[in-house]
Protein backbone atom coordinates (compact mmCIF):
# COMPACT_ATOMS: atom_id res chain seq x y z
CA UNK A 1 0.00 0.00 0.00
CA UNK A 2 1.57 3.17 -1.20
CA UNK A 3 1.45 6.15 1.15
CA UNK A 4 -0.82 8.81 -0.23
CA UNK A 5 0.68 12.28 0.42
CA UNK A 6 -1.29 15.35 0.96
CA UNK A 7 0.03 18.27 -1.13
CA UNK A 8 1.39 20.09 1.85
CA UNK A 9 2.99 16.92 3.06
CA UNK A 10 4.83 16.12 -0.15
CA UNK A 11 5.80 19.74 -0.56
CA UNK A 12 7.22 19.82 2.93
CA UNK A 13 9.12 16.60 2.24
CA UNK A 14 10.49 18.04 -0.96
CA UNK A 15 11.43 21.23 0.86
CA UNK A 16 13.35 19.19 3.42
CA UNK A 17 15.21 17.33 0.68
CA UNK A 18 16.01 20.41 -1.37
CA UNK A 19 17.03 22.66 1.52
CA UNK A 20 18.91 19.84 3.23
CA UNK A 21 20.77 18.84 0.10
CA UNK A 22 21.59 22.36 -1.15
CA UNK A 23 22.05 24.61 1.88
CA UNK A 24 24.27 27.01 -0.08
CA UNK A 25 25.00 26.99 -3.79
CA UNK A 26 26.71 29.10 -6.40
CA UNK A 27 24.82 29.38 -9.69
CA UNK A 28 25.77 31.33 -12.77
CA UNK A 29 23.51 32.29 -15.60
CA UNK A 30 21.91 35.05 -17.59
CA UNK A 31 19.42 37.41 -15.99
CA UNK A 32 15.90 37.53 -17.43
CA UNK A 33 12.41 38.51 -16.29
CA UNK A 34 13.92 41.08 -13.96
CA UNK A 35 11.25 42.63 -11.74
CA UNK A 36 11.67 45.33 -9.11
CA UNK A 37 8.51 45.81 -7.06
CA UNK A 38 8.23 48.70 -4.62
CA UNK A 39 9.19 46.40 -1.74
CA UNK A 40 12.82 46.73 -2.82
CA UNK A 41 13.19 42.98 -3.25
CA UNK A 42 14.40 41.92 -6.70
CA UNK A 43 12.95 38.98 -8.61
CA UNK A 44 14.52 37.51 -11.73
CA UNK A 45 15.27 34.26 -13.52
CA UNK A 46 18.65 32.77 -14.20
CA UNK A 47 18.72 30.90 -17.42
CA UNK A 48 21.08 29.16 -19.79
CA UNK A 49 20.47 27.28 -23.00
CA UNK A 50 18.56 24.51 -21.30
CA UNK A 51 17.01 25.62 -18.05
CA UNK A 52 15.64 28.38 -15.91
CA UNK A 53 15.88 29.04 -12.17
CA UNK A 54 13.79 31.60 -10.32
CA UNK A 55 15.74 33.85 -8.02
CA UNK A 56 14.58 36.18 -5.28
CA UNK A 57 17.09 38.70 -3.95
CA UNK A 58 15.73 40.22 -0.79
CA UNK A 59 16.44 43.82 -0.06
CA UNK A 60 18.34 42.95 3.12
CA UNK A 61 20.86 40.94 1.11
CA UNK A 62 21.52 43.53 -1.55
CA UNK A 63 24.87 44.70 -0.31
CA UNK A 64 28.40 43.53 0.06
CA UNK A 65 30.21 42.57 -3.08
CA UNK A 66 28.11 44.49 -5.56
CA UNK A 67 31.32 46.04 -6.84
CA UNK A 68 29.61 47.68 -9.78
CA UNK A 69 28.09 50.02 -7.23
CA UNK A 70 29.91 52.61 -5.24
CA UNK A 71 30.75 51.14 -1.92
CA UNK A 72 30.71 53.68 0.82
CA UNK A 73 33.49 54.18 3.30
CA UNK A 74 34.35 56.46 6.13
CA UNK A 75 37.02 58.77 4.66
CA UNK A 76 38.65 59.21 8.08
CA UNK A 77 38.96 55.59 9.14
CA UNK A 78 38.79 53.92 5.77
CA UNK A 79 36.20 51.59 7.20
CA UNK A 80 33.79 50.28 4.61
CA UNK A 81 30.27 51.04 5.70
CA UNK A 82 27.90 48.12 5.58
CA UNK A 83 24.73 49.31 3.97
CA UNK A 84 22.55 49.10 0.98
CA UNK A 85 24.96 48.43 -1.85
CA UNK A 86 21.98 48.45 -4.11
CA UNK A 87 20.90 46.27 -6.97
CA UNK A 88 20.49 49.04 -9.49
CA UNK A 89 23.31 47.73 -11.64
CA UNK A 90 21.46 44.50 -12.33
CA UNK A 91 19.88 44.26 -15.79
CA UNK A 92 18.27 41.68 -18.05
CA UNK A 93 20.77 39.87 -20.21
CA UNK A 94 23.62 40.25 -17.74
CA UNK A 95 25.76 37.25 -16.92
CA UNK A 96 25.79 36.99 -13.16
CA UNK A 97 26.95 34.71 -10.43
CA UNK A 98 24.49 34.10 -7.62
CA UNK A 99 25.10 32.56 -4.25
CA UNK A 100 22.36 31.51 -1.85
CA UNK A 101 19.99 28.85 -0.59
CA UNK A 102 17.67 26.72 -2.65
CA UNK A 103 14.20 26.74 -1.17
CA UNK A 104 10.72 25.54 -2.00
CA UNK A 105 7.95 28.09 -2.05
CA UNK A 106 4.97 25.99 -1.02
CA UNK A 107 2.05 28.31 -1.97
CA UNK A 108 3.06 28.15 -5.60
CA UNK A 109 4.70 24.78 -5.70
CA UNK A 110 7.85 26.32 -6.98
CA UNK A 111 11.45 26.08 -5.99
CA UNK A 112 13.71 29.10 -6.12
CA UNK A 113 17.09 30.44 -5.19
CA UNK A 114 17.13 32.92 -2.33
CA UNK A 115 20.21 34.89 -3.31
CA UNK A 116 22.64 36.19 -0.68
CA UNK A 117 25.11 37.55 -3.24
CA UNK A 118 24.69 38.53 -6.83
CA UNK A 119 27.78 39.50 -8.81
CA UNK A 120 28.55 40.64 -12.26
CA UNK A 121 30.48 37.76 -13.82
CA UNK A 122 32.86 40.22 -15.42
CA UNK A 123 34.12 41.14 -11.99
CA UNK A 124 33.20 37.93 -10.41
CA UNK A 125 36.52 36.17 -10.20
CA UNK A 126 38.50 39.04 -8.77
CA UNK A 127 35.62 39.98 -6.54
CA UNK A 128 35.47 36.50 -5.16
CA UNK A 129 39.15 36.50 -4.48
CA UNK A 130 38.80 39.90 -2.87
CA UNK A 131 35.97 38.70 -0.70
CA UNK A 132 37.78 35.52 0.21
CA UNK A 133 40.92 37.36 1.24
CA UNK A 134 38.93 40.04 2.99
CA UNK A 135 37.06 37.46 5.02
CA UNK A 136 40.23 35.57 5.83
CA UNK A 137 42.07 38.69 6.99
CA UNK A 138 39.01 39.92 8.83
CA UNK A 139 38.92 36.68 10.78
CA UNK A 140 42.65 36.97 11.43
CA UNK A 141 41.99 40.40 12.98
CA UNK A 142 43.85 42.38 10.30
CA UNK A 143 41.15 45.07 10.14
CA UNK A 144 40.51 45.30 13.88
CA UNK A 145 39.91 48.88 14.99
CA UNK A 146 41.83 48.38 18.21
CA UNK A 147 45.08 47.69 16.38
CA UNK A 148 44.87 50.86 14.32
CA UNK A 149 47.63 53.24 15.37
CA UNK A 150 47.26 57.01 15.18
CA UNK A 151 49.50 58.81 12.70
CA UNK A 152 52.27 60.94 14.17
CA UNK A 153 51.18 64.57 14.29
CA UNK A 154 52.89 66.71 11.66
CA UNK A 155 55.61 64.13 10.88
CA UNK A 156 59.03 65.29 9.69
CA UNK A 157 60.38 61.96 8.39
CA UNK A 158 58.09 60.13 6.01
CA UNK A 159 58.69 57.04 3.88
CA UNK A 160 56.62 56.78 0.73
CA UNK A 161 56.15 53.48 -1.08
CA UNK A 162 54.91 54.16 -4.59
CA UNK A 163 55.90 54.37 -8.24
CA UNK A 164 58.63 56.96 -8.79
CA UNK A 165 56.76 58.27 -11.80
CA UNK A 166 53.13 58.94 -12.26
CA UNK A 167 50.39 61.07 -10.84
CA UNK A 168 50.33 59.62 -7.34
CA UNK A 169 53.72 60.88 -6.14
CA UNK A 170 53.25 64.18 -7.99
CA UNK A 171 49.87 64.80 -6.36
CA UNK A 172 51.20 63.79 -2.99
CA UNK A 173 54.23 66.11 -3.19
CA UNK A 174 52.24 69.00 -4.64
CA UNK A 175 49.67 68.95 -1.86
CA UNK A 176 52.31 68.21 0.77
CA UNK A 177 54.49 71.17 -0.23
CA UNK A 178 51.92 73.61 1.20
CA UNK A 179 51.56 71.75 4.43
CA UNK A 180 53.49 70.90 7.57
CA UNK A 181 56.58 72.62 8.95
CA UNK A 182 59.18 71.06 6.71
CA UNK A 183 59.58 67.35 6.17
CA UNK A 184 62.03 64.93 4.65
CA UNK A 185 60.50 62.34 2.38
CA UNK A 186 62.17 59.12 1.28
CA UNK A 187 60.55 57.52 -1.69
CA UNK A 188 60.84 53.75 -2.00
CA UNK A 189 60.21 53.24 -5.71
CA UNK A 190 58.22 50.12 -6.57
CA UNK A 191 56.19 48.69 -9.37
CA UNK A 192 52.57 49.21 -8.46
CA UNK A 193 51.05 46.78 -10.94
CA UNK A 194 51.98 43.54 -12.61
CA UNK A 195 53.30 40.24 -11.40
CA UNK A 196 56.25 41.67 -9.50
CA UNK A 197 54.32 44.46 -7.81
CA UNK A 198 53.07 42.65 -4.66
CA UNK A 199 56.55 41.37 -3.79
CA UNK A 200 58.19 44.77 -4.38
CA UNK A 201 55.57 46.63 -2.42
CA UNK A 202 55.86 44.18 0.47
CA UNK A 203 59.66 44.42 0.50
CA UNK A 204 59.58 48.21 0.33
CA UNK A 205 57.11 48.39 3.21
CA UNK A 206 59.39 46.16 5.25
CA UNK A 207 62.43 48.27 4.39
CA UNK A 208 60.67 51.54 5.18
CA UNK A 209 59.47 50.26 8.52
CA UNK A 210 62.60 48.49 9.65
CA UNK A 211 65.38 51.05 9.13
CA UNK A 212 64.16 53.09 12.10
CA UNK A 213 64.25 56.34 10.19
CA UNK A 214 60.68 57.08 9.20
CA UNK A 215 57.87 58.01 11.56
CA UNK A 216 55.20 56.78 9.16
CA UNK A 217 54.97 54.91 5.87
CA UNK A 218 52.71 56.20 3.14
CA UNK A 219 51.50 53.68 0.55
CA UNK A 220 49.96 55.39 -2.47
CA UNK A 221 48.95 54.67 -6.01
CA UNK A 222 46.92 56.58 -8.57
CA UNK A 223 43.55 55.49 -9.84
CA UNK A 224 43.03 52.59 -12.22
CA UNK A 225 40.84 49.66 -12.99
CA UNK A 226 40.23 46.92 -10.48
CA UNK A 227 42.89 44.87 -12.24
CA UNK A 228 45.33 47.80 -12.13
CA UNK A 229 44.88 48.11 -8.39
CA UNK A 230 45.07 44.40 -7.85
CA UNK A 231 48.51 44.35 -6.25
CA UNK A 232 46.99 46.16 -3.28
CA UNK A 233 44.51 43.32 -2.83
CA UNK A 234 47.16 40.64 -2.45
CA UNK A 235 48.36 38.83 0.61
CA UNK A 236 52.05 39.85 0.46
CA UNK A 237 51.02 43.51 0.60
CA UNK A 238 48.39 42.90 3.28
CA UNK A 239 50.91 41.04 5.46
CA UNK A 240 53.58 43.71 4.98
CA UNK A 241 51.15 46.45 5.98
CA UNK A 242 50.02 44.37 8.92
CA UNK A 243 53.51 43.79 10.29
CA UNK A 244 54.81 47.32 9.73
CA UNK A 245 56.37 48.53 12.99
CA UNK A 246 55.35 52.10 12.17
CA UNK A 247 51.88 53.38 11.22
CA UNK A 248 50.89 52.95 7.57
CA UNK A 249 48.79 55.50 5.73
CA UNK A 250 47.26 54.05 2.59
CA UNK A 251 45.78 56.05 -0.28
CA UNK A 252 45.14 53.94 -3.33
CA UNK A 253 43.12 54.84 -6.41
CA UNK A 254 40.10 57.08 -6.41
CA UNK A 255 37.63 57.73 -3.65
CA UNK A 256 35.52 54.73 -4.59
CA UNK A 257 38.36 52.23 -4.59
CA UNK A 258 38.84 50.30 -1.40
CA UNK A 259 41.63 47.79 -1.41
CA UNK A 260 42.71 45.19 1.12
CA UNK A 261 45.75 47.35 1.81
CA UNK A 262 43.39 50.24 2.64
CA UNK A 263 41.55 48.04 5.10
CA UNK A 264 44.69 46.78 6.83
CA UNK A 265 46.38 50.18 6.96
CA UNK A 266 46.24 52.15 10.18
CA UNK A 267 44.64 55.04 8.37
CA UNK A 268 43.00 55.13 4.98
CA UNK A 269 43.13 58.16 2.74
CA UNK A 270 40.82 58.34 -0.24
CA UNK A 271 43.52 59.38 -2.73
CA UNK A 272 47.25 60.20 -2.77
CA UNK A 273 46.41 63.94 -2.46
CA UNK A 274 44.17 63.17 0.46
CA UNK A 275 47.02 61.22 2.05
CA UNK A 276 49.11 64.41 2.10
CA UNK A 277 46.19 66.28 3.60
CA UNK A 278 45.74 63.65 6.29
CA UNK A 279 49.44 63.60 7.07
CA UNK A 280 50.26 67.27 7.60
CA UNK A 281 48.29 70.23 8.86
CA UNK A 282 47.88 73.08 6.41
CA UNK A 283 50.70 75.58 6.78
CA UNK A 284 48.30 78.50 6.68
CA UNK A 285 46.47 76.99 9.65
CA UNK A 286 49.73 76.61 11.54
CA UNK A 287 50.60 80.21 10.74
CA UNK A 288 47.20 81.30 11.95
CA UNK A 289 47.71 79.39 15.17
CA UNK A 290 51.05 81.13 15.71
CA UNK A 291 49.46 84.50 14.93
CA UNK A 292 46.58 83.85 17.29
CA UNK A 293 48.93 82.89 20.08
CA UNK A 294 51.02 85.99 19.46
CA UNK A 295 47.92 88.17 19.59
CA UNK A 296 46.80 86.45 22.78
CA UNK A 297 50.28 86.95 24.21
CA UNK A 298 50.30 90.67 23.43
CA UNK A 299 46.81 91.08 24.81
CA UNK A 300 47.59 89.18 28.00
CA UNK A 301 50.79 91.14 28.51
CA UNK A 302 48.97 94.38 27.77
CA UNK A 303 46.39 93.57 30.41
CA UNK A 304 49.17 92.68 32.83
CA UNK A 305 50.86 96.06 32.17
CA UNK A 306 47.54 97.87 32.37
CA UNK A 307 46.82 96.28 35.75
CA UNK A 308 50.27 97.27 37.02
CA UNK A 309 49.80 100.80 35.62
CA UNK A 310 46.40 101.15 37.21
CA UNK A 311 47.78 100.09 40.56
CA UNK A 312 50.63 102.55 40.25
CA UNK A 313 48.16 105.31 39.35
CA UNK A 314 45.99 104.50 42.35
CA UNK A 315 48.97 104.57 44.67
CA UNK A 316 50.19 107.83 43.19
CA UNK A 317 46.82 109.45 43.73
CA UNK A 318 46.66 108.12 47.26
CA UNK A 319 50.13 109.48 47.93
CA UNK A 320 49.26 112.89 46.53
CA UNK A 321 46.07 112.95 48.57
CA UNK A 322 47.90 112.07 51.74
CA UNK A 323 50.78 114.53 51.23
CA UNK A 324 50.84 117.54 53.64
CA UNK A 325 51.16 119.93 50.77
CA UNK A 326 48.01 118.61 49.14
CA UNK A 327 46.14 118.89 52.39
CA UNK A 328 47.22 122.46 52.94
CA UNK A 329 46.22 123.37 49.38
CA UNK A 330 42.84 121.72 49.68
CA UNK A 331 42.20 123.35 53.03
CA UNK A 332 43.28 126.70 51.68
CA UNK A 333 40.86 126.38 48.79
CA UNK A 334 38.03 125.40 51.10
CA UNK A 335 38.83 128.24 53.38
CA UNK A 336 38.83 130.75 50.54
CA UNK A 337 35.59 129.38 49.26
CA UNK A 338 33.92 129.48 52.63
CA UNK A 339 35.20 132.96 53.36
CA UNK A 340 33.88 134.27 50.04
CA UNK A 341 30.50 132.73 50.62
CA UNK A 342 30.39 134.00 54.15
CA UNK A 343 31.16 137.53 52.95
CA UNK A 344 28.58 137.39 50.17
CA UNK A 345 25.98 136.02 52.51
CA UNK A 346 26.83 138.65 55.12
CA UNK A 347 26.66 141.53 52.65
CA UNK A 348 23.13 140.63 51.69
CA UNK A 349 21.93 140.10 55.23
CA UNK A 350 20.35 143.49 56.04
CA UNK A 351 18.24 143.37 52.87
CA UNK A 352 16.77 139.96 53.53
CA UNK A 353 13.60 139.15 55.32
CA UNK A 354 13.83 136.98 58.40
CA UNK A 355 12.55 133.84 56.69
CA UNK A 356 14.94 134.01 53.79
CA UNK A 357 17.67 134.83 56.21
CA UNK A 358 16.89 131.77 58.28
CA UNK A 359 16.92 129.57 55.19
CA UNK A 360 20.16 131.03 54.05
CA UNK A 361 21.60 130.66 57.46
CA UNK A 362 20.57 127.04 57.58
CA UNK A 363 22.04 126.40 54.17
CA UNK A 364 25.12 128.25 55.08
CA UNK A 365 25.53 126.22 58.21
CA UNK A 366 24.57 123.03 56.48
CA UNK A 367 27.29 123.65 53.99
CA UNK A 368 29.82 125.37 56.14
CA UNK A 369 29.45 123.89 59.58
CA UNK A 370 30.70 120.41 58.90
CA UNK A 371 33.46 121.70 56.75
CA UNK A 372 34.28 124.52 59.09
CA UNK A 373 34.42 122.13 61.98
CA UNK A 374 37.00 120.12 60.12
CA UNK A 375 39.17 123.09 59.45
CA UNK A 376 39.10 124.78 62.83
CA UNK A 377 42.54 123.66 63.65
CA UNK A 378 43.89 124.84 60.33
CA UNK A 379 42.02 128.12 60.66
CA UNK A 380 43.45 128.62 64.10
CA UNK A 381 46.93 128.04 62.75
CA UNK A 382 46.37 130.45 59.93
CA UNK A 383 44.91 132.93 62.34
CA UNK A 384 47.99 132.68 64.45
CA UNK A 385 50.19 133.09 61.41
CA UNK A 386 48.13 136.04 60.35
CA UNK A 387 48.39 137.55 63.84
CA UNK A 388 52.11 137.02 63.83
CA UNK A 389 52.41 138.61 60.45
CA UNK A 390 50.16 141.48 61.59
CA UNK A 391 52.19 141.96 64.70
CA UNK A 392 55.38 142.23 62.75
CA UNK A 393 53.76 144.61 60.29
CA UNK A 394 52.50 146.80 63.12
CA UNK A 395 55.89 146.93 64.70
CA UNK A 396 57.50 147.89 61.46
CA UNK A 397 54.84 150.55 60.88
CA UNK A 398 55.33 151.86 64.40
CA UNK A 399 59.01 152.46 64.09
CA UNK A 400 58.50 154.01 60.71
CA UNK A 401 55.85 156.26 62.17
CA UNK A 402 58.22 157.38 64.91
CA UNK A 403 60.78 158.23 62.29
CA UNK A 404 58.28 160.11 60.24
CA UNK A 405 57.08 161.97 63.33
CA UNK A 406 60.59 163.11 64.06
CA UNK A 407 61.02 164.16 60.51
CA UNK A 408 57.69 165.90 60.52
CA UNK A 409 58.42 167.55 63.77
CA UNK A 410 61.51 169.08 62.16
CA UNK A 411 59.26 170.63 59.58
CA UNK A 412 56.96 172.29 62.16
CA UNK A 413 57.07 176.10 61.59
CA UNK A 414 56.16 176.73 65.22
CA UNK A 415 59.19 174.90 66.49
CA UNK A 416 61.84 177.64 65.73
CA UNK A 417 59.68 180.12 67.67
CA UNK A 418 60.44 178.14 70.81
CA UNK A 419 64.07 178.62 70.14
CA UNK A 420 63.68 182.46 69.85
CA UNK A 421 63.05 182.86 66.13
CA UNK A 422 60.04 184.81 64.93
CA UNK A 423 57.76 184.52 61.92
CA UNK A 424 56.79 187.64 59.92
CA UNK A 425 53.65 187.82 57.79
CA UNK A 426 52.34 190.53 55.60
CA UNK A 427 48.87 192.03 55.73
CA UNK A 428 47.64 189.44 53.16
CA UNK A 429 48.86 186.59 55.40
CA UNK A 430 51.80 185.53 53.26
CA UNK A 431 55.17 185.04 54.89
CA UNK A 432 57.72 187.77 54.40
CA UNK A 433 60.59 185.99 52.61
CA UNK A 434 62.46 188.82 50.82
CA UNK A 435 63.31 192.54 51.05
CA UNK A 436 61.46 192.84 47.78
CA UNK A 437 58.20 192.01 49.58
CA UNK A 438 58.62 194.83 52.12
CA UNK A 439 57.90 198.45 51.47
CA UNK A 440 58.15 201.25 54.02
CA UNK A 441 54.79 201.77 55.70
CA UNK A 442 53.58 198.14 55.12
CA UNK A 443 51.81 196.61 58.13
CA UNK A 444 53.42 193.36 59.36
CA UNK A 445 52.49 190.73 61.95
CA UNK A 446 55.42 189.23 63.85
CA UNK A 447 54.70 185.87 65.48
CA UNK A 448 56.80 184.92 68.49
CA UNK A 449 56.68 182.06 70.95
CA UNK A 450 53.93 183.37 73.12
CA UNK A 451 51.90 185.56 70.74
CA UNK A 452 52.21 188.17 68.03
CA UNK A 453 53.38 191.75 67.65
CA UNK A 454 51.87 194.29 65.18
CA UNK A 455 54.62 196.30 63.39
CA UNK A 456 55.20 198.65 60.45
CA UNK A 457 58.08 198.75 57.92
CA UNK A 458 60.27 201.81 58.46
CA UNK A 459 63.03 201.04 56.05
CA UNK A 460 64.36 198.35 53.72
CA UNK A 461 68.03 197.41 53.44
CA UNK A 462 68.83 195.07 50.67
CA UNK A 463 72.00 193.09 51.09
CA UNK A 464 74.10 193.36 48.03
CA UNK A 465 74.52 190.00 46.32
CA UNK B 1 69.33 67.42 6.54
CA UNK B 2 67.81 66.17 9.75
CA UNK B 3 64.97 68.34 10.85
CA UNK B 4 64.86 69.49 14.46
CA UNK B 5 62.23 67.11 15.69
CA UNK B 6 58.91 68.84 16.19
CA UNK B 7 60.56 72.08 17.21
CA UNK B 8 57.64 73.97 15.72
CA UNK B 9 55.25 71.96 17.84
CA UNK B 10 57.41 72.46 20.92
CA UNK B 11 57.59 76.18 20.31
CA UNK B 12 53.86 76.45 19.82
CA UNK B 13 53.23 74.45 22.98
CA UNK B 14 55.62 76.60 25.02
CA UNK B 15 54.01 79.72 23.59
CA UNK B 16 50.60 78.39 24.55
CA UNK B 17 51.76 77.82 28.12
CA UNK B 18 53.23 81.34 28.32
CA UNK B 19 49.97 82.88 27.15
CA UNK B 20 48.06 80.86 29.74
CA UNK B 21 50.47 81.96 32.46
CA UNK B 22 50.15 85.62 31.52
CA UNK B 23 46.39 85.33 31.24
CA UNK B 24 46.20 83.85 34.71
CA UNK B 25 47.79 87.15 35.86
CA UNK B 26 49.98 85.26 38.25
CA UNK B 27 53.56 86.14 37.44
CA UNK B 28 55.14 89.22 38.91
CA UNK B 29 55.65 92.03 36.44
CA UNK B 30 59.36 91.42 35.92
CA UNK B 31 58.68 87.73 35.32
CA UNK B 32 55.82 88.77 33.03
CA UNK B 33 58.15 90.91 30.95
CA UNK B 34 60.54 87.98 30.61
CA UNK B 35 57.70 85.68 29.58
CA UNK B 36 56.45 88.23 27.06
CA UNK B 37 59.89 88.54 25.50
CA UNK B 38 60.26 84.78 25.33
CA UNK B 39 56.78 84.43 23.84
CA UNK B 40 57.43 87.03 21.14
CA UNK B 41 60.68 85.29 20.26
CA UNK B 42 58.86 81.95 20.04
CA UNK B 43 56.17 83.41 17.78
CA UNK B 44 58.85 84.89 15.52
CA UNK B 45 60.68 81.55 15.46
CA UNK B 46 57.47 79.73 14.54
CA UNK B 47 56.77 82.13 11.71
CA UNK B 48 60.32 81.79 10.45
CA UNK B 49 60.04 78.03 10.56
CA UNK B 50 56.87 78.16 8.51
CA UNK B 51 58.46 80.51 5.99
CA UNK B 52 61.40 78.16 5.59
CA UNK B 53 59.35 74.97 5.64
CA UNK B 54 60.07 72.81 2.60
CA UNK B 55 59.71 69.22 1.59
CA UNK B 56 63.06 67.53 1.10
CA UNK B 57 62.46 64.65 -1.26
CA UNK B 58 64.93 61.77 -1.60
CA UNK B 59 64.78 58.38 -3.20
CA UNK B 60 65.91 55.12 -1.66
CA UNK B 61 67.98 53.15 -4.19
CA UNK B 62 70.24 50.13 -3.88
CA UNK B 63 73.13 52.64 -3.98
CA UNK B 64 71.69 54.59 -1.07
CA UNK B 65 69.52 57.64 -0.49
CA UNK B 66 69.77 60.09 -3.40
CA UNK B 67 67.89 63.30 -4.19
CA UNK B 68 64.64 62.66 -5.98
CA UNK B 69 63.85 64.48 -9.18
CA UNK B 70 60.28 64.09 -10.34
CA UNK B 71 60.10 62.13 -13.59
CA UNK B 72 63.54 60.56 -13.34
CA UNK B 73 62.31 57.14 -12.40
CA UNK B 74 62.43 54.26 -14.79
CA UNK B 75 59.58 52.41 -13.13
CA UNK B 76 55.98 52.65 -14.06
Amino acid sequence: MQHIFRVAEITRALKDVVEGQFPFVWVKGQVSNLARPASGHVYFSLKDEEALLNVVWFKGSQRGVALGEAERYDPLTGEVLEGDGGSGWLADGMEVLCAGRLTVYAPRGAYQLVAEYVQDMGLGKLALEFEALKRKLQEAGYFAQERKRPLPHNPVRVAVVTAATGAAIQDFLRVGSARGTGCEIRIHPVLVQGEAAPGQIGAALDAAGSDGWAQVTVLIRGGGSLEDLWAFNTEPVAHAVYRSPIPVLCGVGHEVDVTIADLVADVRAATPSHAAQVLWPERAVLAQRADELETALTRAFGRRLQAAGDRLGTLEKALAWLSPRGRVERMGEKLDDLSMRLLRAGAGLPLRRGEALDGLERRLWAFGAPRLAGFEGRLESLRQRLAAVGQRSLERADSRLTLLEAHLRGLDPELPLERGYSLVRRADGSFLRSTADAHPGDALEIRVRDGSVAARVTGVHRREP
Amino acid sequence: MSVDKNSFENNIERLQRIVEQLESGEPALEKGVDLYKEGMALAAACRKQLDKARLTVNKVTPEGVVPFTPGDGEEN
